[in-house]
């Protein structure tokens, strides 16, 4: 069967396309859940576990899933950006605009207003909304939850996803034109999640999200008859003000052999800095807080003020340097 | 007159290599301080040509009456310089546009770094000019655009500067990270010109701008008052969100225009088609929906369904402006 679109459009010379989306577990109810991933068409790790969701909920809708119930409709867009995934292109590719940039959005207007408006519209009635995120080229996020002044009910929610942590983020320019924000408008809960990198798949990010995702349909009683895994610990809840950036002060090859997800204590080495033509090492960058490593650069090719790491501390700290990085990966 | 060349940041690179914000200073005498950067967006190049002239007038003016510059002028023509050795529109590697990292910050990022750099370097200017010239996709009449914000002081200034548009936008939709929006909330007049095409330069643009520009330097007190300019010869009609249509394409498709860029047209008058390389009928017809001018027309002839093809200006706010 030919599943449904959110939008249907012709092309210059290609095929006319469109933004195919599934519905599952019956089309008359308000859905309970969305799931959106791909709206960057480089990040890969959610079109991959949003496909894979899909096909497990159809199984279970489809009676192949024996003693397993969805109790209510969920809509999972596993890439929005089709011609990105495509031509592996994080923007739309033919004027180069970030759709994540364009919301509300508006159905009159450029392309990419248009993707976004119809998005937001497909999205709206559902009471949960996820949109799932990679980062970006460069750099590697534990799977984690971010939440942008959130509502105390989120707050709460936000942890049946079990993820590794939830970290709340203040507020921001680049924040405000994204799906994320938009939603905010629509009432509900709403939530971004961050898994992994860009450009790639991570088996184990990809399970981990996997294994969220179920929870939380079964923790929300959308999804019956699941036996969850045991083996994801609980997770944390760091507020705003428990994000450490690490900043580089020095260009050159950043080298690390870190794993995001790691306990670090203050003065551990998180990597280091070579001269990429001399070969001498220039820094060694060291974490000066312990806490949780949340994110790490893959890239290494590196500018002066580049972000190296995050960690998540137990004690607040400074964190007015962050603002403008958040914009990284949404 | 004492004319300068340095930099405002250095920054290292990965491998070996350094980057640097060039500026142009030309020293008169003790009166007010202005600037015009441009290359912000490293595909366009009009302001850049507008810095060339702009540097050759003053040399001239340095042999023939160096005592005319009575001010300090500043010009910055690459703000994005990685951009525009590079082809690319946004900062290249950090894949951001700089226009939306405003006021920036000494620690950030290298697009943060630069805007931070040039926040300190314009601060306290008289008036600050930033010179864009649209994207390869849409050919612009020389304007000024203003948001209602700071309309009061600035556009007293941009009815001097011999444009042919005053375009104001609504306070609500402000973009927060532009250096226009920066520079104007910490007090720094600035002015966002917006005329010709990515990738090209239109010299008949440059030489219309250019006077404009000198007019406002002498009437800020930067050029000597007897200095000879060139007249003014355009009035702007003055354009906001009650009288300016948008031509979104309706179909995709190759677009091809029918009429000039800058010309009067009636409601109803067909502006252009959409067709197709595949067969030879028209997919789409474009018409005016109004009496006006059609002052944003389209240059880059692949269309997607929503691309923007043309801007009008109603007819009633050009009589108003006559």
């Amino acid at each position: 069967m030919k599943p449904p679109a959110l939008l249907s459009m012709t092309a210059p010379l290609r095929e006319d396309f469109e933004i195919a989306y599934h519905d599952i577990g019956g089309a008359d109810a308000p859905p309970k859940l969305a799931l959106v991933a791909g709206i960057h068409g480089d990040e890969l790790n959610g079109v991959f576990v949003l496909s894979r969701l899909a096909h497990f909920l159809s199984g279970v809708v489809g009676g192949r899933q024996p003693g397993q119930r969805l109790n209510g409709r969920v809509i999972i867009v596993p890439a929005v950006n089709v011609l990105g995934v495509n031509t592996r292109n994080r923007r739309w590719p033919f004027d180069g605009t970030d759709i994540n940039r364009m919301f509300p959005g508006y159905n009159a207007g450029e392309t990419t207003q248009r993707i976004a408006h119809a998005v937001l519209e497909l999205t709206r009635p559902a009471h949960y909304r996820v949109d799932i995120h990679s980062s970006n080229l460069d750099f590697e996020e534990l799977p984690q939850v971010r939440l942008y002044e959130p509502h105390d009910g989120e707050r709460g929610t936000a942890r049946l996803f079990g993820l590794p942590a939830v970290i709340e983020r203040p507020m921001n320019t680049i924040f405000t034109s994204t799906l994320g924000h938009a939603w905010r408008a629509c009432g509900g809960q709403n939530f971004v999640i961050q898994a992994g990198q860009a450009g790639v798949v991570q088996p184990a990010h990809c399970d981990r999200l996997f294994r969220a995702l179920v929870a939380f349909l079964w923790r929300t009683g959308i999804l019956t008859g699941v036996a969850l895994s045991d083996e994801d610990e609980e997770g944390q809840y760091f507020g705003v003000g428990h994000t450490l950036p690490l900043i580089s002060e020095h260009a050159g090859l950043f080298i690390s052999r870190c794993d995001v997800g790691r306990w670090v204590q203050a003065g551990d080495i998180i990597g280091q800095v070579y001269d990429g033509f001399a070969g001498e090492l220039r820094h060694e960058i060291k974490t000066p807080a312990a806490g949780l490593l949340s994110g790490i650069r893959r890239q290494p090719l590196l500018y002066e003020g580049d972000l190296l790491a995050r960690i998540q501390t137990r004690q607040a700290v400074a964190e007015g340097v962050d603002t403008y990085l958040h914009g990284q990966g949404q | 007159m004492q004319i300068d060349h340095d930099s405002i940041l250095t920054l290292e690179l990965p491998y070996r290599e350094r980057l640097q914000v060039h500026r142009t200073v030309f020293q008169g005498g003790a009166g007010p301080r202005v600037a015009v950067v441009a290359g912000i967006h490293g595909d366009e190049l009009e302001g850049l040509y507008v810095c060339h002239r702009l540097a050759a007038w003053l040399e001239e003016l340095a042999l023939t009456r160096p005592d005319g510059l009575r001010g300090r002028v500043e010009l910055y023509p690459a703000l994005n310089p990685l951009g525009i050795d590079t082809l690319q529109r946004f900062v290249p590697v950090f894949d951001t546009d700089l226009n939306r990292n405003f006021p920036g910050h000494r620690e950030g990022m290298l697009p943060q770094r630069i805007t931070e750099a040039v926040m300190r370097a314009l601060a306290g200017a008289a008036l600050v000019l930033d010179i864009h010239a649209s994207n390869v996709f849409l050919r612009e009449i020389p304007q000024v655009r203003i948001n209602q914000e700071s309309a009061a002081t600035l556009v007293p200034l941009a009815r001097q500067m011999n444009i042919d548009v005053i375009w104001l936008h609504g306070a609500l939709t402000v973009l927060e990270a532009t250096i226009a929006h920066s520079l104007n909330s910490r007090g720094t007049p600035c002015l966002v010109v917006e005329m010709g095409v990515g990738m090209r330069i239109t010299p008949a643009f440059t030489d219309q701008l250019m006077t404009g520009i000198l007019h406002v330097w002498q009437a800020l007190g930067v050029l000597a008052a007897d200095l000879p300019l060139a007249e003014l010869a355009h009035q702007p009609l003055l354009a906001d969100d009650s009288n300016v249509h948008y031509l979104n394409a309706e179909t995709s498709g190759l677009f091809v225009p029918e009429v000039e860029h800058w010309t009067s047209v009636q409601r109803g008058q067909r502006l252009g088609r959409i067709v197709s390389p595949h067969e030879g009928g028209m997919l789409s017809e474009v018409r005016s929906p109004v009496d006006g001018v059609l002052f944003t027309l389209r240059e880059y002839p692949v269309v997607y369904e929503g691309s923007l093809m043309a801007r009008i200006m109603a007819v009633a706010a050009v009589e108003a402006a006559q």
